[in-house]
């Protein structure tokens, strides 16, 4: 049975860019910084590809934000992402307005299947696939996994982790979860939120490059939606952690059990 | 993480140097641009991260194996070639500008020299096949090259030859229309079996039966390791005779072979008769640009590595500072390690500068829409192939010597990678044409092109940059001027017959004329930057100012030898060694 998958790309900043909090403590330094596709959700269209090339239907990927987001929905269309959705939004906004703007494109497009990274290496709030679910009514199943690694011959033949059952009407999702693994059933249509172990995401090849130049890019605006973007939660502050102090010596073994007992209040 | 190459500099080369925008214009590029370059290297340079690199230390440990007649590579080359032929790297030579895959495969090549290597190789193959071979060769090969199912190879030298193609004894008889049977054997032949690929085309010198002696009675032919045959490959009587071990490029097997040892090896003739070596020269040229910039991918990334190694390492105190409660300072702190730093930036960077002008005079040689624009990027293409062959690997080895030097005693110990990246290097002032080699074809053939017309044409190219630099460049002028009158001088020789007299200091005439060129390469990267502040631009004119500085004074003394009536080893007997 063919499936259709809506699948997200984040635009942020690299992890070798060196990030710099601003003199003001309200946000990073913009400058000289690359961008990237959140490697979560990379991972996540990794495996809507996967499952299309298995069972068949297409993929759907979406981005928030300026017009400097079609460089990720070009990645992703590269990868092999069918077509893109562009919700067109300059200024700030937060987790629950990104939500909201993925809620209401789920709504035209109908996928069977979200698949959204667990969380964006940015801020790091770990919330829009929760909210998107609740807000749709749909079934979670977060930080979707696999006991295969990496290494494994599984990965290697690109088999998607995440099982489609054979009536079509659900999954089979294996979770991470503290100190093991979880499987679960949930029926479609259903969010998913991917791990970093779920696969290895493709190289863009030069085809897939090319090709993407001519698949279309829809777009989209938060107030035709009909969605507030106005952030709800503000950024106060921001910091550096603090930097590591240069150790003492400490001239005996009483010395050091005192200072454990008093400065350190260790023991 | 060692980025194997700078991101800044390519980055600034495609855009800001290279006019990269303007050759995707031509027709043979049109639908590429910003938006398709952009993703490409970007795709290159995380395979070269995070495929080829973690592979590299495995791969130079274990090298190929013979095992009952077939070469096994390390299984990291699997995971190697699967991601190469997975980016379409050997079609891609063939759509995007070389000017850009160029620049792309020092990626690849910093990150896994022997895996993409075979892939060069075989685009190399695919492209010898497309421009000579007859629709029926083209048919049987051409596809499957392409896409990496196949893998070429170029098999010219023999143990009895060596460098001397002249002497190739490789035989062909004729048994059908366009087919020969091959017997003979090559050595040194990179590729020439694997276990990667379920078949391997060999490009392999050979003499037709009754042809005359010599580089005129050379013919060119496809040779499969398993011939098509009905619907299937049946095995052509390719045999490895040999395996050689080697000081760098170990993940690469090179080979000694023999061809129809059951005189049952079947050849597709490829080219006209007895025009086998003017075809090879394309793959020849091509593979030299290749061995450039595998030597100045080798020498890049050993020197990132040796900058973050000396800005980490903490050793010493500042000159002067004689109290040793002090902290110790950073390797950086100090002037030398300083010295043996930028050094390795001039080298690495002028060498890849180099190699991306190099590369678009290739592509403008082919595409330029105007045929004298054609003509004069051919001449251009044709003088600059040897120095930007020679330059990086002569230079490069320097380099990557410095980079060992940088980290001390443990640049001597093998749990370090500089070492590897120097034994790696010192091939590349052999294979494809050595350095003497390259020397001759400089002097004896490429500056005296056109009755000097390509030389003429460099000076023009160099001229308006010389005139627009901040930076003192009278030293360079003056040079550029030099190398003219020498040229002319030693052509006069050559012309009343003293082909000796002529060629005798071939080596420093090449070791003169990539310092002027270099020089050249490194005024257009300072003028590209002008009215710059930032760290980046200042980088490129302290380097910039260090090559005027020290290398360009040595051109002059390097040209005087050139004419000199310095006999010293032209008249040294092998007794008095």
């Amino acid at each position: 049975m063919p499936l259709k998958i809506l699948v997200t790309a984040k635009r942020v900043e690299d992890y070798e860019s060196k990030i710099k909090v601003n003199p003001q403590g309200t946000g990073i330094v913009a400058e000289g910084l690359k961008y990237k596709i959140n490697p979560f959700d990379e991972i996540g269209v990794e495996e809507a590809l996967r499952l299309v090339a298995k069972h068949g239907g297409e993929v759907v990927v979406v981005s928030v934000g300026t017009k400097d987001v079609h460089e990720q929905l070009r990645h992703a269309l590269a990868m092999g992402a069918t077509r893109a959705v562009w919700v067109n939004h300059t200024g700030p906004m937060d987790q629950l307005g990104v939500a909201a703007c993925l809620q209401k494109i789920v709504e035209k497009e109908k996928p069977d299947l979200c698949i959204l990274g667990k969380q964006a290496i940015d801020d790091e709030q770990s919330q829009v696939g929760s909210y998107l679910s609740e807000w749709l009514g749909w079934s979670q199943a977060t930080f979707a996994s696999k006991e295969e690694s990496l290494e494994s011959d599984a990965e290697k033949s690109k088999t998607p982790a995440i099982k489609l059952a054979a009536d079509g009407k659900s999954i089979t999702v294996v979770r991470e979860v503290d100190g093991g693994l979880q499987t679960i059933e949930s029926p479609l249509p259903c969010v998913a939120t991917t791990e970093l172990r779920l696969n290895q995401p493709r190289y863009a090849s030069l085809p897939g490059i090319m090709k993407a130049k001519s698949k279309p890019i829809e777009e989209h605006t938060p107030a035709a939606l009909g969605v507030d973007m106005t952030p709800k939660l503000t950024v106060t502050r921001m910091a550096h952690p603090p930097a590591r102090k240069a150790g003492i010596k400490v001239p005996d073994v009483a010395a050091l059990v005192e200072k454990l007992k008093t400065e350190a209040k260790a023991i | 993480m060692n980025p194997l190459v700078s991101d800044a500099f390519v980055d600034f080369l495609v855009a800001d140097v290279l006019d990269v925008e303007g050759l995707c214009r031509l027709p043979k590029f049109e639908g590429h641009g910003k938006e398709t370059i952009g993703p490409w290297f970007a795709a290159c340079r995380r395979v070269a991260r995070e495929v080829l690199a973690p592979g590299y230390r495995a791969i130079d440990a274990e090298p190929p194996r013979l095992v009952d007649g077939r070469v096994r590579v390390h299984p990291k080359m699997h995971d190697a070639w699967r991601e190469l032929v997975g980016l379409d790297v050997i079609a891609a030579v063939h759509q995007l500008p070389l000017t850009v895959t160029t620049l792309s495969s020092a990626y690849l090549m910093a990150g896994n020299l022997s895996a993409y290597g075979l892939a060069g190789l075989t685009a190399g193959a695919a492209h010898l096949i497309e421009a000579f071979g007859s629709g029926a060769v083209r048919e049987l090969f051409l596809s499957q090259l392409r896409s990496g199912e196949w893998a070429g190879t170029m098999a010219l030298t023999e143990p009895q030859a060596g460098s001397s193609l002249a002497d190739v004894t490789t035989r062909a008889r004729p048994v059908a229309e366009g087919t020969f049977l091959i017997n003979g054997a090559k050595i040194f032949i990179s590729g020439g079996d694997q276990d990667l690929t379920q078949n391997v085309v060999h490009l392999v010198l050979a003499r037709i039966e009754g042809s005359p002696a010599g580089t005129k009675g050379i013919s060119l032919f496809a040779v499969p390791r398993r011939r098509p045959e009905g619907d299937g490959l049946v095995d052509n009587d390719v045999h490895v005779s040999g395996v050689i071990h080697k000081i760098g490029w170990r993940g690469l097997p090179s080979l000694a072979l023999s061809f129809g040892d059951e005189g049952d090896c079947h050849g597709w003739l490829v080219g006209m008769p007895n025009q086998g070596l003017r075809c090879m020269f394309q793959m020849m040229n091509e593979a030299r640009i290749m061995v450039g910039v595998n030597a100045a991918a080798t020498a890049s990334v050993a020197f990132h590595e040796s900058v973050a190694y000396a800005k980490d390492r903490k050793q010493g105190r500042a000159l002067g500072n004689a109290d040793a409660s002090s902290e110790q300072v950073p390797l950086t702190a100090h002037a030398d390690v300083r010295r043996m730093l930028l050094r390795q930036k001039a080298i690495v960077e002028g060498s890849l500068a180099l190699l991306g002008l190099t590369a678009r005079f290739a592509d403008l040689s082919v595409h330029a829409a105007d045929e004298a624009e054609r003509t004069r990027a051919k001449w251009l293409l044709d003088l600059l192939t040897p120095i930007a062959k020679t330059f990086p690997a002569e230079k490069g080895f320097e380099s990557n010597a410095l980079a060992l030097q940088v980290h001390g005693g443990y640049g001597y110990s093998s749990e370090y990678l500089p070492e590897a990246w120097l034994r790696d290097q010192k091939l590349n002032t052999i294979h494809e044409g050595t350095t003497s080699i390259q020397g001759l074809d400089l002097l004896g053939r490429k500056v005296v092109a056109g009755g000097g017309a390509a030389l003429l044409a460099l000076v023009d190219e160099m001229e308006p940059d010389l005139a627009k630099s901040a930076l003192d460049v009278s030293v360079l002028r003056a040079a550029v001027g030099q190398v003219s009158e020498v040229t002319a001088a030693l052509g006069a020789r050559g012309a009343e017959g003293d082909v000796e007299g002529m060629l005798g200091h071939s080596a420093d005439f090449m070791e003169a004329m990539s310092v002027v060129v270099v020089g050249w390469v490194w005024t257009k990267l300072s003028n590209a930057v002008a009215g710059r502040d930032d760290d980046f631009s200042k980088g490129l004119r302290t380097a910039a100012q260090y090559w005027l500085v020290t290398e360009v004074p040595r051109v002059d003394a390097l040209l005087k030898l050139c004419v000199s009536e310095d006999r010293s080893y032209l008249d040294l007997q092998p007794a008095w060694l």
